[in-house]
C-alpha cells in the first residue's frame, strides 16, 4: 500500500507539470505546455515526401495570427529536430499557402479568422493546430479537461491534407473524429 | 622406484590427494556456478531489453504530451513480470515520469541520473531511450530481479551435493587407503618375522641333519667294530680248528698214519661254518635270493625239533604248539633258519633255564587296525616264539632289529640273527613283532600271510 501511494505521489507530481488551475498567471503555464507539444506532434505524423525539398531540410513550424504563446515555442524548440530535420519558426500575422508551413497553428487575429486561416492550408501537406475553445478545429485542436492539456484528432482532415498520424498519438487524443471541420 | 615404495607414496599422500580432489570439485563447481550465473543474467538481461525495448515505444506518446495516467497503464502491464522489479519511466528532463518498484527497500530513482548512479553495475539494469522519429522523449529504465535464494540455493544445492558427495567418496577412499597401508605395515612385520623364523628353522634343520649325519656315522663305525670284532673272532675260532687239524693232519701224515679222516672232517666242518657265517651275511643284506614256495610253517617246525632240542640244550624245555594248518609262501631254509635263529636267542635269554614256546595258528584278521599299518585284514599264520628270559629294557628293544646290534659278549654273537629274521620276513611280506618286559620274557610274533592257493584249495 506504501508503495501504491509512492507512485500516487510521483503521479501527481508529474501531473503537476501539466495540471494547469483557472487561475490568469497560470495561463503561461498552459501555453508553455502547449508549446512543447506543438513541436513533439511532428514525429508522430507523418508528412508525405514531397513536403521537404531536401532529406534535411528545415521543418517549418509556423504561428499565425496572435501568438499566445509569447517565446514559450522558441524555448522549447531551440535544439529540437523532427528527424533530420532542423525545426524553423515562422511568425506568421496572415496565412501564406507559400510560406511552406509543415504545421501550421492557427490562431486567428484581426485580419485573419482561424476558418480562413485553415483554408489558406487546405489541401497541402501541413498539420493545422488549433487552441481549445476554437469553433473551427484543425486537424489536431487543443482541449483542456480538468485543467489538463489534451487534444482532439480529425483524421479524415488529416487525409485530406496528405498526413498520416501514428496511432500512438491517436491514443493518446481525448477524441478522434472524422470530419469534424466545418 | 618400486612398486611397493610407490604404493607406500600414494597412501602417504593419499589423503592430500583427496583434499586436493574435492579442493578442485568445490573450484570446479563454483566456476560452473558462476558461468550459470552468467548465463542466467545474460539471459534475463536480454528479456529485460526486450520489455524495455516494447515499453519505450509504447510511451512514447504519453511521455510527449505528458499523460501520466496512459503511461501508468503500460509501466502496470509490465508488472506481472517478475523478472522485472523496478521500473522508471523519465522524461526529455530526466525526471521520474511513471514507474513502480517492487522492491520497497529500492523505490524507483526520482531522476534519471540517481537511476544511474545507482546501478554501476550493468548486469542486471536497462537504460533504453524513448524516441519518436529521432526525437528524445526520455529515457526507459528497467531494473532486472536480483534471482530469489531459493532458486539460487536450488541452483546451488546439486553442485554442492556433488561435491559433498565426490569429498565423502574420496574421504571414504583415503580412510580406506590408510587402512590398507596400516595392514600392509603390519603384513611386511609378519612377514619379516615369517621369513626370519624360517631361515632359523632351516639352519636349525641343517644343524640337526649334521648331527643327525654325525649320529649315523658314529652308529656305522659301531657296527663296523662290532661286526669286525665278532667276525673276525668267529673266523679266528674257525681258522684255529682248521689250522689246528691240518697241523695234526700234517704231523699223522708225517708220522706214516693215514688215519686222518677225522682232521679232514674237522677242517672241512670249520669250512663249512665259516660258509654259513658268510651265507648269513648275504641274508642280511639282502642280497641271497630267494626261493619262496607254499611252505606250512607248522610242518617246517616239527622238521626241525631234533636240531631246536639240540641246539637249545637240555636245561630248557620246549613246549611244541604246532596247530596253523594253512600254508604260506617263503623261502623254508631261511624260514627255518630264522627259527632256529630266534630259538637259540630265546636259549640265551634263559641262562638259568625255563621255557621256550614254539607255538603257530591260523588267523584270520578281519580288522588289521590293531596290527599295525604293514598288516591287512585277510587269513594270517601266527608263529610265536616265546621265552621266559630276561626280557629285553625299551633301549634294547628299541635296537633289538638293528644289524650288528647285541647284548651278547663279544664273540657270542654277530648282532645279525634278529636283523636277519626280520629282513627275511619283510622281504617275504611278513611281520615281525617284539613283545617283551625286562624280567618278563621275549616273545616273537611273526605274521605270514596265507598263500591264496592255500585257501582257493580248501575251497575247491
Amino acid at each position: 500500500m506504501r508503495l501504491r501511494a509512492a507512485r500516487r505521489a510521483i503521479a501527481t507530481a508529474a501531473l503537476l507539470l501539466c495540471a494547469l488551475p483557472g487561475r490568469a498567471e497560470d495561463r503561461s503555464l498552459e501555453y508553455a505546455v502547449k508549446a512543447t507539444f506543438l513541436y513533439k506532434f511532428a514525429p508522430f505524423v507523418e508528412w508525405p515526401p514531397s513536403a521537404f525539398d531536401q532529406s534535411n531540410a528545415p521543418f517549418v513550424l509556423c504561428i499565425v495570427g496572435n501568438d499566445p504563446f509569447a517565446d514559450s515555442v522558441e524555448k522549447t524548440i531551440a535544439t529540437q529536430r523532427v528527424g533530420d530535420h532542423p525545426i524553423v519558426l515562422r511568425r506568421l500575422a496572415v496565412a501564406d499557402p507559400r510560406a511552406g508551413c509543415h504545421l501550421l497553428f492557427a490562431a486567428g487575429s484581426p485580419a485573419q479568422t482561424v476558418a480562413q486561416e485553415l483554408d489558406t492550408v487546405r489541401g497541402a501537406p501541413t498539420l493545422t493546430v488549433t487552441d481549445s475553445g476554437d469553433a473551427t478545429p484543425g486537424i489536431i485542436q487543443f482541449v483542456v479537461i480538468d485543467g489538463r492539456v489534451n487534444f482532439d484528432i480529425d483524421t479524415v482532415a488529416a487525409a485530406a491534407n496528405h498526413l498520416t498520424i501514428s496511432s500512438k498519438l491517436l491514443a493518446l487524443a481525448h477524441g478522434v473524429a472524422q470530419g469534424v471541420r466545418r | 622406484m618400486t612398486a611397493q615404495s610407490q604404493f607406500r607414496l600414494v597412501t602417504r599422500y593419499g589423503v592430500w590427494f583427496a583434499l586436493i580432489g574435492v579442493g578442485v570439485l568445490l573450484l570446479a563447481g563454483f566456476f560452473v556456478s558462476t558461468f550459470q550465473d552468467r548465463l542466467f543474467e545474460a539471459q534475463r538481461l536480454r528479456e529485460v531489453t526486450v520489455q524495455a525495448q516494447i515499453l519505450a515505444a509504447s510511451v512514447t506518446a504519453p511521455v510527449a504530451f505528458g499523460d501520466v495516467a496512459t503511461a501508468r497503464e503500460y509501466v502496470d502491464a509490465l508488472r506481472i513480470n517478475p523478472e522485472v522489479e523496478t521500473i522508471g519511466v523519465y522524461d526529455s528532463h530526466d525526471r521520474l515520469f511513471a514507474g513502480f518498484s517492487e522492491d520497497p527497500a529500492r523505490p524507483v530513482p526520482p531522476t534519471l541520473a540517481r537511476a544511474r548512479s545507482l546501478h554501476p553495475d550493468e548486469r542486471l539494469t536497462v537504460f533504453m531511450p524513448i524516441r519518436q522519429a529521432s526525437l528524445a522523449l526520455g529515457t526507459v529504465y528497467v531494473r532486472a530481479a536480483g534471482e530469489s535464494v531459493e532458486r539460487r540455493l536450488a541452483r546451488y544445492a546439486s553442485i554442492m551435493l556433488l561435491a559433498i558427495m565426490a569429498a565423502l567418496f574420496l574421504a571414504v577412499m583415503a580412510t580406506a587407503q590408510r587402512a590398507l597401508r596400516s595392514v600392509n605395515v603390519e603384513l611386511e612385520d609378519r612377514a619379516l618375522v615369517l621369513a626370519d623364523t624360517n631361515r632359523r628353522l632351516q639352519t636349525e634343520m641343517k644343524e640337526r641333519e649334521k648331527a643327525e649325519e654325525a649320529l649315523r656315522q658314529s652308529q656305522k663305525m659301531e657296527a663296523v667294530g662290532q661286526l669286525s670284532g665278532g667276525l673276525a673272532h668267529d673266523f679266528n675260532n674257525l681258522l684255529t680248528i682248521i689250522k689246528g687239524s691240518l697241523h695234526l693232519l700234517h704231523k699223522r701224515l708225517a708220522q706214516g698214519n693215514t688215519d686222518v679222516q677225522r682232521y679232514l672232517d674237522s677242517a672241512n666242518e670249520g669250512i663249512d661254518r665259516a660258509a654259513a657265517l658268510t651265507r648269513r651275511l648275504l641274508a642280511f643284506s639282502r642280497r641271497q635270493p630267494l626261493s619262496p614256495t607254499a611252505v606250512s610253517i607248522s610242518d617246517l617246525a616239527a622238521g626241525m625239533s631234533e636240531m631246536v632240542r639240540h641246539s637249545v640244550g637240555e636245561h630248557v624245555h620246549i613246549d611244541w604248539r604246532l596247530n596253523a594248518r594253512w600254508k604260506t609262501v617263503c623261502d623254508a631254509n631261511q624260514m627255518e633258519s630264522v627259527i632256529l635263529n630266534l630259538a637259540i636267542n630265546g636259549r640265551d635269554a634263559m641262562p638259568d633255564g625255563g621255557t621256550l614256546t614254539i607255538e603257530t595258528r591260523d588267523l584270520p584278521i578281519a580288522d588289521a587296525a590293531p596290527y599295525g599299518a604293514d598288516v591287512t585284514a585277510g587269513d594270517h599264520i601266527e608263529l610265536r616264539i616265546a621265552d621266559t628270559g630276561t626280557g629285553m629294557s625299551d633301549a634294547v628293544r628299541e635296537r633289538a632289529l638293528d644289524p650288528f646290534f647285541t647284548t651278547k659278549p663279544l664273540g657270542r654273537g654277530t648282532g645279525l640273527g634278529l636283523s636277519m629274521a626280520f629282513g627275511f620276513i619283510r622281504q617275504s611280506n611278513g611281520t615281525l613283532r617284539i613283545d617283551t618286559a625286562p624280567g618278563r620274557g621275549t616273545t616273537i610274533v611273526i605274521l605270514m600271510a596265507r598263500d591264496p592257493a592255500d585257501k582257493d584249495r580248501e575251497t575247491a
